[in-house]
């Protein structure tokens, strides 16, 4: 595929990338304006807000990093954990080998960098519909994702100061519901459910028994969790 | 108080890191095997957990709430319903209890 360069079929990929993203896109506005309204809870301005969707981006590591920092966190103990449930991702970047191949490194960049949740899943689904789908589709999506992203997460920063008292009309509460949204989304089958009940069980002992911040012991809690995962496949082939 | 650009900094080096990082390490990565399963069966595993946290610290009004979140997650896997459902309950039980 990307040995020979036609600019027309990169431009037709980037923008089916672009139009089949919308659906998800709006999702992530909606998820966006949330964020932005927690963001401003711990002092996070608007244009902060901005920068930190356009070079992070990665919604839920964004989220679980500035809820633990509203959660009076520490600074390095909030980044691992948002780091710890991007490891992810480099399953995904290393899937992109054929897409990436003999490119130029700032396309590279680009790819890896606008690779999320959303715009690689719906890759792949494309291509099981048997549609083109490939570098440039990929890419189109993720500058669909990003702006949102961005975008919706600054208004929400901004709109924030107009609002009154969050908890008093349950805004709070709005974390608790998207991570209930994502927890489910992320249900493969009854095989998650050891592995998640032992992560959760972990990370409220070791709050309870150990000294830590409850942000360590999330991390220790989710490592269980995986590593039970990891462990148990193998029993069962 | 932690200093928010900081923190910013840290995820966005960290995460691009990350994602430099899977293109580079490319095959040498498993897509199958206990390593891949693992790293797949993280993020739940987080997910879970940090939802054992905020429910431990809530009370009955969010237990609730959370319950019926539950129930419309897995009914229509709607992430805007989801959210408005828990706000909405959140704020009708705090309000009456």
């Amino acid at each position: 595929m990307p040995p020979v360069y036609d600019p027309d079929a990169a431009r037709a990929e980037f923008r089916a990338g672009l139009r089949d993203i919308t659906p998800l896109s709006l999702g992530v506005a909606l998820y966006g304006l949330a964020f932005g309204l927690l963001a401003a809870q711990v002092g996070i301005k608007a244009p902060l807000t901005a920068l930190m969707g356009l070079t992070v981006f990665a919604g839920s590591s964004q989220i679980v990093a500035v809820e633990r920092l509203a959660a009076g966190a520490g600074m390095s103990v909030a980044i691992l954990a948002g780091l710890a449930l991007n490891l992810r991702l480099l399953l995904m970047t290393a899937s992109l080998r054929d897409e990436l191949a003999g490119r130029p490194l700032w396309q590279i960049m680009l790819g890896v960098h606008l690779t999320s949740d959303e715009n690689w899943g719906l890759m792949h689904a494309t291509r099981c519909r048997g549609g083109r789908a490939g570098y440039w589709y990929l890419v189109g999506g993720g500058t669909s994702l990003i702006a949102v992203w961005a975008g919706a997460t600054m208004l929400g920063t901004g709109f924030a100061g107009l609002l009154p008292d969050l908890a008093a009309i349950g805004l709070d509460f709005a974390f608790t519901a998207a991570f209930i949204l994502l927890l489910r989304n992320l249900w493969r089958g009854p095989g998650d459910l050891a592995p998640w009940a032992l992560s959760a069980g972990t990370t409220l002992s070791v709050a309870v028994l150990l000294p830590v911040e409850p942000s360590w012991a999330l991390i220790v809690g989710g490592l269980a969790g995986a590593a039970l995962a990891a462990g148990r496949g193998a029993a069962h082939g | 108080m932690a200093d928010p650009l900081l923190v910013t900094a840290g995820l966005a080096l960290g995460t691009f890191a990350i994602r430099l990082g899977g293109y580079l390490l490319g095959g040498a990565l498993p897509a199958t095997g206990p390593w891949a399963r693992g790293l797949n069966a993280l993020p739940g595993c987080l997910i879970a957990a940090l939802l054992a946290v905020l429910l431990v610290q809530a009370g009955p009004a969010e237990w609730g709430a959370a319950a019926l979140c539950a129930v419309v997650a897995v009914l229509t896997r709607s992430l805007p319903l989801t959210m408005l459902v828990g706000i909405g309950a959140v704020w009708l039980a705090r309000t009456l209890i």
